[in-house]
């Protein structure tokens, strides 16, 4: 049986060194500014937690292997080379302290695209076998058992049930031809299903055609979490496969932000070639429906003073920021936004694959202060949002600071507020 | 010898006005960026001072220094400051000729010994000291002799402060700058070819006022007139930011009046004070009237290449060892890369894909 070793880990580091991060490497100046843009830095002042930092070992393969200097250094026994060890003390950087936010991309003055360095350097990570157990065993359990939570699709089938039986409304399944194949995440199948009442409720509402299939259900891919381009091809191509077969229009990312990340911007590039399919985010598709005039909305606003936090794939890396705006215009009276919404949202500490990693959970609750002192500056009565992640690691959050703040994913506040037909 | 008569006094003697003279006192200030707070100081200063001896020599220069600062826009105030100082010595202004002349340079060194500024225009020609000469001395030692009491020197034009037009490739005269003869003595170098009359009467003025010579750069000029380069502080200088250029003196661009960079001008290089103060009492300046900078405020302007070839151009004589450099540059490049690709693609090659088996240690 084959095994990490760190030779294989290396190999990766120096497989994913492309154009970019050379430029990048190149064009750092050390200025330092990506710290100030990292919650793990600004919540413990702590200069280790500084993004570039993190790319210590990639750094120095880059220069060991690809620069005339570098290669000088070691010939002249001025620099060593990278050593297991190294990797092994990084684990905590590019893995526990590290939400694959991407605020710190975009401070950079060089324009150098951090998140993208943290991504590739986990893959020499993961061959090298310093990824967290956490996220091992949630990669093992999605190519395994079909998600990283160990749902099968029995599990699913029971909460469709539950949801047929009380909202009267039907769940298709398999329907080939369907307009919209719909994708859950683990936490909402388990923690709020919620959402699947409030999609059928949608789609019946607007009269669309959508299925879910059973056999690409599962959303989120662990395979990007833990930096691991071949596992995670695997998981979207199920999803590739499922969709093409059904041959679905358009795939809806469900209110998961990593899982958007995942299929519409990386998986084209896992797969190397384009879908037959559109991906979007159910916020994107929701916000379409508006804008066509198809959401009825029962004319009774929401009047608890409220704001929404922007999930970092959603918003900063998705682009999907004006939507849930103009949703929230159409059910709230009393929105009201955060300090550096939008594209430069603060992260809820928990993103990336950091809520799978149990080590790093006492350094998230306290990143999550950061959240937390927003939230109480603004004194809302209500947080909205659209990520069942964030969505978690919020209530964690709200737990761990004794705070009481109702919490709800804005799929399944648009559908409340939908009228009966 | 008679008490020389103040600054104030002479002023007034010649119908000038308190106000005019304090109008003069706050521009000189913040032309050389001195506190308002101090204006009282400088006005009283200048009332009280007495007329400062100034002995002028020209060497191998064109006069144009002169003219700049004598008669270009006279008269005006710069040119009154000029009537306020004790001009002892000057070739081109002084009625008196031949020994009288001299005998006139002598008395003015004996009696203000030690204080009086000597102000320099022209280079001095080192090859042979026949080149130029006045009552039979050469420029070498009439500045030796003349700089050996004199308080501070101000070397007035690029020729006196950097060599200039004499010193141009081949330099056949030997010409050197003051500064490379004068070490001991504090300098100031105005250069320019020639330069803004203000600068020289606003130096005056402050080393009358203060007793010190302004603050002043690398090249030993007055920051507060040349710390920023023409190109900063060029009207035309939009133009640049969004790429317009003329590209002949009669396209379309040049009649829009976009900008000279490409025709040459050095702007970016130069530091002076023209595109602010502009010339013939704030008329204009070059780049106004179309034609881009010569850079004549800089060392070696003469020889930094032709005229009308853009900055990024190379100079001749660098250019070919540049271009071997480059070429030989970029050769190096492409092997590295080369290299750099084949270890990429052997890393690529060698992928072991990784599977869930593979995410742990044995």
């Amino acid at each position: 049986m084959s095994a990490a070793t760190f030779a294989r880990g290396y190999q990766a580091l120096k497989e994913n060194i492309d154009i970019s991060i050379a430029a990048y490497f190149q064009s750092c100046v050390h200025c330092g500014m990506c710290a100030d843009a990292c919650l793990f830095y600004t919540e413990t002042n702590d200069p280790k937690y500084t993004p570039i930092h993190k790319l210590a070992p990639l750094r120095k393969v880059w220069e060991q292997e690809y620069t005339l200097l570098g290669r000088l250094k070691v010939w002249l026994g001025l620099a060593q080379p990278l050593k297991d060890e190294e990797l092994a003390e990084w684990k905590e950087y590019i893995y526990d302290s590290c939400t694959l936010c991407g605020r710190c991309s975009m401070v950079c003055p060089v324009g150098n695209d951090l998140v993208y360095m943290i991504r590739k350097a986990r893959e020499g990570m993961a061959a090298a076998g310093h990824a967290p157990a956490g996220l091992i065993g949630a990669t093992t359990r999605a190519i395994q058992i079909g998600s990283p939570m160990g749902l099968k699709w029995l599990a699913l089938q029971t909460q469709i049930k539950h949801v047929e039986n009380d909202t009267g409304l039907t769940i298709p399944i398999d329907q080939v031809g369907a307009e919209f194949l719909v994708l859950m995440s683990a936490m909402e199948i388990i923690n709020f299903p919620e959402y699947l009442a409030a999609v059928a409720k949608i789609m019946k509402h607007v009269g669309k055609t959508w299925t879910i299939s059973t056999e690409a259900f599962e959303a989120t891919n662990s395979g990007i979490q833990i930096g691991a381009s071949d596992i995670a091809k695997e998981l979207v191509s199920r999803i590739v496969k499922a969709a093409e077969k059904l041959q679905v229009k358009t795939v809806i990312s469900p209110e998961c932000g990593h899982a958007y990340m995942a299929i519409r911007w990386e998986g084209p590039n896992l797969m190397g070639r384009y879908f037959k399919f559109q991906v979007k985010h159910i916020l994107e598709v929701l916000d379409e429906f508006r804008d066509q005039g198809k959401l009825k909305t029962d004319g009774i606003f929401e009047t608890a003073r409220l704001t929404y936090h922007d999930p970092c794939q959603i918003a900063r890396r998705g682009g999907v920021i004006e939507q849930p705006r103009n949703l929230l215009k159409l059910i709230a009276r009393n929105f009201v936004e955060m300090a550096d919404h939008g594209k430069m949202n603060w992260c809820c500490g928990g993103g990336g694959g950091v809520s799978a990693i149990d080590e790093a959970h006492e350094l998230r609750t306290k990143v999550f202060n950061r959240k937390k002192n927003q939230l109480q500056e603004l004194k809302v009565e209500k947080l909205v949002t659209a990520c069942a992640n964030c969505r978690i690691i919020i209530e964690e959050g709200f737990e761990a600071y004794q705070m009481e703040l109702p919490i709800i994913g804005l799929t399944e506040m648009v559908a409340e507020h939908l009228v009966e037909k | 010898m008679t008490k020389q008569p103040t600054i104030g006094e002479s002023l007034r003697s010649q119908g000038i006005s308190r106000r005019e003279f304090m109008k003069f006192c706050t521009t000189a200030a913040s032309l050389m960026a001195i506190s308002p707070a101090l204006i009282p100081q400088l006005a009283k200063a200048l009332e009280n001072t007495p007329r400062q001896s100034v002995i002028w020599l020209s060497f191998q220069e064109c006069t144009g220094c002169t003219e700049s600062l004598t008669r270009s826009h006279a008269p005006n105030l710069e040119s009154l400051i000029f009537n306020t100082i004790s001009l002892d010595y000057h070739h081109t202004l002084q009625a008196a000729s031949g020994e009288a002349a001299e005998l006139a340079r002598a008395e003015a060194m004996k009696a203000n010994n030690g204080k009086y500024l000597l102000v320099v225009d022209g280079s001095i020609p080192l090859a042979n000291p026949g080149y130029s000469t006045i009552a039979g001395m050469s420029n070498k030692d009439i500045l030796l002799e003349v700089a050996q009491g004199a308080k501070a020197v101000i070397a007035v034009g690029t020729c006196a402060a950097f060599g200039g037009l004499p010193k141009a490739a081949p330099n056949p005269t030997g010409a050197v700058a003051v500064q490379d003869l004068i070490t001991d003595k504090p300098i100031v170098n105005v250069p320019g070819c020639p330069p803004i009359p203000i600068v020289i009467s606003s130096v005056i003025a402050h080393y009358v006022t203060f007793g010190v010579l302004p603050q002043l750069d690398g090249l030993k000029r007055p920051l507060s007139f040349f710390g920023q380069n023409i190109h900063d502080r060029c009207y035309r200088r939009p133009f640049y930011e969004r790429g317009w250029f003329a590209e002949s003196f009669d396209d379309e661009g040049a009649k829009q009046g976009w900008c000279l960079y490409k025709l040459g001008c050095k702007g970016p290089v130069t530091y002076n004070a023209c595109a602010i103060f502009k010339w013939n009492d704030a008329v204009s300046f070059p780049i106004e009237a179309g034609h881009g900078c010569l850079g004549c405020s800089e060392p070696d302007f003469w020889d930094a290449g032709g005229f009308y070839q853009a900055l990024s151009v190379p100079l001749t004589g660098t250019a070919t060892a540049v271009s071997y450099a480059m070429v030989g540059g970029a050769a190096l490049g492409v092997v590295g890369g080369l290299l750099n690709r084949q270890k990429k693609s052997e890393a690529k090659q060698h992928h072991e894909v990784v599977s869930i088996a593979d995410l742990k240690r044995t």
